[in-house]
């Protein structure tokens, strides 16, 4: 139902939700004052690294299927 | 407690996902803008510090954990009394300095009018409607999710969003016909 000044209580409703809403850069304030700024490297940086690169480098250098099969 | 890039990211992840519906839980409790932030705040410093046990919970669990907290925390504050009285005061300066973006100083005057009426009528309501009332209206969630972070049924949640708009609408002098 719409009241006399033309707003309905849904919509006052979302009027003072939108003021009220946590904004994204107090939400990033937060954030930065609970995760420290210079965190370390994971322990496992290097082996995710070796990894992923040897896992890169046998995919790169793989004969594709095709070429197998046409050899054979 | 060892921390590295990994851990902040999964803890960017789980803030993210419930910062709002926390934000609008404190919000609801103690009505006070910059109090509710604060406890938003506490409230993920302790789910960083147990990030090892909150982290990888499913999102309903990790839900639950944090909500537990934001409860007890809630309880603390209250305790103190300066939340009340905070929020008292917050909601009369909040009435007067919120919202102008209509066109029309007379429109403009009698829109700020209203949403001051509704500010000090949200103020009013008893503590367990307004929490609904902010976690539907801010957080966004629906009576399902609200009932999972407070550990109510979900027909209860609705009951009580139904009694705050009632009274709302009651306050501005509007019709209701229930939610």
């Amino acid at each position: 139902m719409t009241s006399p000044a033309g707003h309905d209580l849904d919509q006052l409703l979302g009027m003072w939700a939108r003021t009220h809403r946590l904004a994204d850069a107090d939400a990033e304030r937060i954030r930065q004052a609970i995760v420290p700024e210079d965190l370390p490297l994971p322990a496992t940086w290097w082996s995710d690294l070796n990894g992923r690169v040897s896992e890169a480098i046998a995919r790169a250098t793989a004969m594709p299927a095709s070429a197998v099969a046409a050899l054979t | 407690m060892t921390t590295s890039r990994d851990d902040a990211a999964v803890f960017t992840r789980l803030f993210d996902r419930h910062r709002h519906a926390v934000h609008a839980y404190f919000l609801g409790r103690v009505s006070d803008p910059e109090l509710a932030r604060d406890l938003v705040q506490e409230t993920f410093l302790r789910a960083w510090r147990r990030l090892s046990e909150v982290g990888p919970l499913p999102d309903g669990q990790q839900r639950a954990w944090i909500f537990t907290v934001a409860r007890n925390l809630a309880i603390d504050s209250h305790r103190t009394g300066a939340a009340r009285r905070a929020a008292e005061d917050a909601l009369r300066h909040e009435a007067t300095t919120r919202e102008t973006t209509v066109a029309g100083p007379h429109a403009q005057a009698e829109l700020g009018e209203r949403l001051a009426r509704l500010e000090l009528a949200i103020g009013q309501l008893p503590e367990d409607q307004r929490v609904v009332l902010s976690m539907t209206t801010v957080g966004g969630m629906t009576s399902r999710q609200i009932g999972e972070a407070l550990g109510e049924p979900p027909g209860t949640v609705r009951y009580r969003l139904s009694q705050a708009r009632r009274q709302l609408a009651a306050a501005l002098d509007l019709e209701e016909d229930g939610a």
